[in-house]
């Protein structure tokens, strides 16, 4: 019988999670067929780009009938999904190195920010929502809320120029171009800290103020009031009753973030010189090369699909009344 | 006929008058409603109060810090007078902020409508629309337009616009959900009005200040985010005075003239700010139920 729960438990996360995929597959083949589309608006012809400036026209139309560029445009498509699915992106037009191995190189220290920013930007958000949901309506309550507010009002950017000009100019504590070596070495963890510090910044409003309701909600909550009753210390009635339970809105709330931070991402990027997607993305809009900006936003976008995903199906697994249901 | 007009006070409180009072109350409130007012009165009049023209420039007076002769807020890197360009540039931020926020909430309100109006066959494809759309972050899709259109204040106002619809369309439905099960629209529609009428004249109105508060919420948002698009390049090109750009301008001076890129970023957070505070508090006075 309990063996038989349990299956029963299981395969409603399975079925949830299957319900989530299909739901998404028609947003990712939205994403590619706008990625396909983008390449057909723009003015440059990709053969007379691959071909060179003094190419004659033979030399073009073989390298057309090559990517097939002479094929109804739903042929086209076909071949494009085909070569997508083969992990060829293009070649950008700027510097001829292939999309993938520049998308390559930049996904490493974009995750690597964004984790870094996370890290210290997510407990510090819980710890001071919980401090305000718990004294509601005092003076820390009021000041915690309003520096959330200011969070949200902020321009990363402005973080970013203010960090440059104090820490890294200045009072010379860190470095502020660029990504001086990988996350292990001393010099990568430095020159990480004021880009982290700047993107986790704009984070902690949000967290802070999601923490809070949930916090306000938990804490009326029926099960809340009978561990005071038994007696329990207010210390464990908070921590062990109303944070673990107010965290699961919470989980997903942040999953649902993800955007927001992408978006703080693209630009503390550009901001810090952090050779990371988000950059590699703009820097190519702006030089136009259209086969980068094509292979960097469907990457983005997919990445950002299966990330909204996972948190949607690990929310699922974590919450009891979703994975009962 | 009144009594059905008294009954839409129960789910969707309608602005009563008051609710300006009411926002008074809040100082913090009080304060930014003023500060809004009068950011948008310098926007509006920045062509009297501004003392030079924005593209004007003086070299001699390259990076003159503030309160030089003149140039209260000092010069920019090319030596044109900051004051007037902040004028000149809150004019273009506004701008942009207002289209977006009209644009891509009134399609997303009318969107929203339909889809709880015509319930049986709409709200299915066009709330699985709306979904599809949030599945983009809004920065994504700014990237996208700027690759397809090339950078410009138009490919931010449609990014803008394109990512506030999905929002829109979803608190309209909410809120249109909850005013379609109200007795009043039966009786309205047993009456024999037309659909469109029954949209506009009743439905519509009470839903009216969900739709303000989340507009005023969204401004903000919109404006700190056409920022960003402008400061890394995508948005208004140079020598268009708009503040996420001269931010990015002046970032290239920081170590040489701080202000002209601070002054720019403390402007941005101030209209933001003033928005977001704004929005909260009005959200209280029509009503505390309201939750986005």
């Amino acid at each position: 019988m309990a063996r038989r729960r349990t299956r029963w438990r299981r395969n409603n996360v399975l079925r949830h999670a299957l319900h989530r995929l299909l739901l998404a597959i028609p947003v990712m083949f939205g994403v590619v067929l706008i990625g396909f589309l983008l390449m057909q608006v723009v003015p440059t012809d990709p053969a007379i780009v691959r071909a060179g400036p003094a190419a004659t026209p033979d030399v073009i139309a073989a390298i057309r009938a090559d990517l097939g560029l002479d094929q109804p445009l739903t042929v086209q498509f076909g071949l494009y999904v085909w070569r997508l699915l083969h992990g060829d992106l293009g070649t950008s037009i700027i510097n001829n190195v292939p999309v993938v191995q520049e998308l390559g190189a930049t996904i490493g220290p974009t995750l690597e920010l964004m984790v870094a920013s996370l890290f210290w930007s997510i407990p510090l958000g819980i710890l001071l929502g919980t401090l305000a949901g718990y004294w509601r309506g005092s003076l820390l309550d009021r000041a915690i809320m309003a520096l959330s507010v200011a969070g949200v009002s902020v321009p990363v950017f402005f973080i970013g120029l203010m960090l440059i000009w104090f820490v890294g100019f200045q009072w010379q504590l860190l470095p502020f171009t660029g990504r001086a070596g990988p996350i292990w070495t001393w010099d990568g963890i430095q020159s990480l800290i004021l880009p982290a510090v700047s993107l986790g910044g704009v984070f902690i409003g949000p967290v802070a103020r999601m923490t809070r309701t949930a916090v306000l909600d938990v804490l009326s909550a029926d099960h809340v009031r009978t561990a005071r009753a038994k007696g329990l210390t207010e210390r464990l009635v908070v921590t062990r009753h109303a944070l673990r339970n107010a965290l699961v809105p919470v989980v997903t709330l942040i999953g649902l973030q993800i955007g927001f931070l992408l978006g703080g991402a693209v630009v503390t990027e550009t901001v810090f010189s952090w050779p990371g997607v988000g950059r590699l993305a703009v820097g190519a809009i702006l030089s136009s090369d259209f086969p980068m900006a094509q292979g960097t936003i469907i990457v983005l976008s997919l990445g950002f699909i299966i990330v909204n995903l996972a948190v949607d199906v690990l929310y699922a697994a974590l919450d009891p009344r979703v994975r009962g249901a | 006929m009144s009594a059905a007009i008294e009954t839409t006070d129960e789910p969707v409180a309608p602005p009563r008058p008051g609710v300006l009072a009411r926002l008074l109350r809040d100082p913090g409130a009080a304060i930014c409603l003023l500060l809004v007012v009068l950011l948008i009165a310098a926007a509006v009049f920045a062509p009297l109060l501004a003392p030079t023209d924005p593209y004007d420039n003086d070299l001699s007076l390259a990076m003159q810090p503030p309160g030089s002769e003149g140039l209260p807020l000092g010069a920019d890197a090319q030596g044109r007078n900051l004051i007037t360009r902040l004028l000149f540039g809150l004019r273009v931020s506004l701008l942009m902020g207002f289209a977006a926020v009209l644009v891509g909430g009134g399609i997303g309100a009318t969107l929203g409508f339909l889809a709880a109006f015509y319930q049986r066959w709409l709200d299915g494809p066009i709330m699985r629309l709306m979904d599809m759309l949030l599945s983009f972050p809004a920065i994504l899709v700014g990237l996208a337009i700027a690759a397809i259109f090339g950078p410009g204040i138009l490919s931010v106002v449609i990014a803008l616009s394109v990512a506030t619809v999905p929002l829109m369309a979803r608190i309209v439905r909410g809120s249109a959900l909850v005013v379609m099960r109200l007795d009043y629209i039966e009786a309205a529609r047993a009456t024999g009005m037309t659909d469109a009428r029954l949209i506009f004249r009743h439905l519509a109105p009470n839903c009216l200040s969900a739709i303000f508060v989340f507009a005023t919420l969204r401004f903000g948002q919109v404006i700190l985010l056409g920022s960003a698009l402008s400061f890394l390049g995508l948005g208004a090109q140079p020598p268009i005075p708009e503040l996420g750009a001269m931010a990015s301008e002046g970032r290239n001076f920081l170590f040489f003239a701080p202000h002209i890129a601070v002054i720019p970023c403390v402007v941005i957070f101030v209209i933001v700010l003033a928005f977001n505070v704004l929005g909260d508090a009005l959200r209280d006075a029509l009503d505390p139920r309201l939750r986005f």
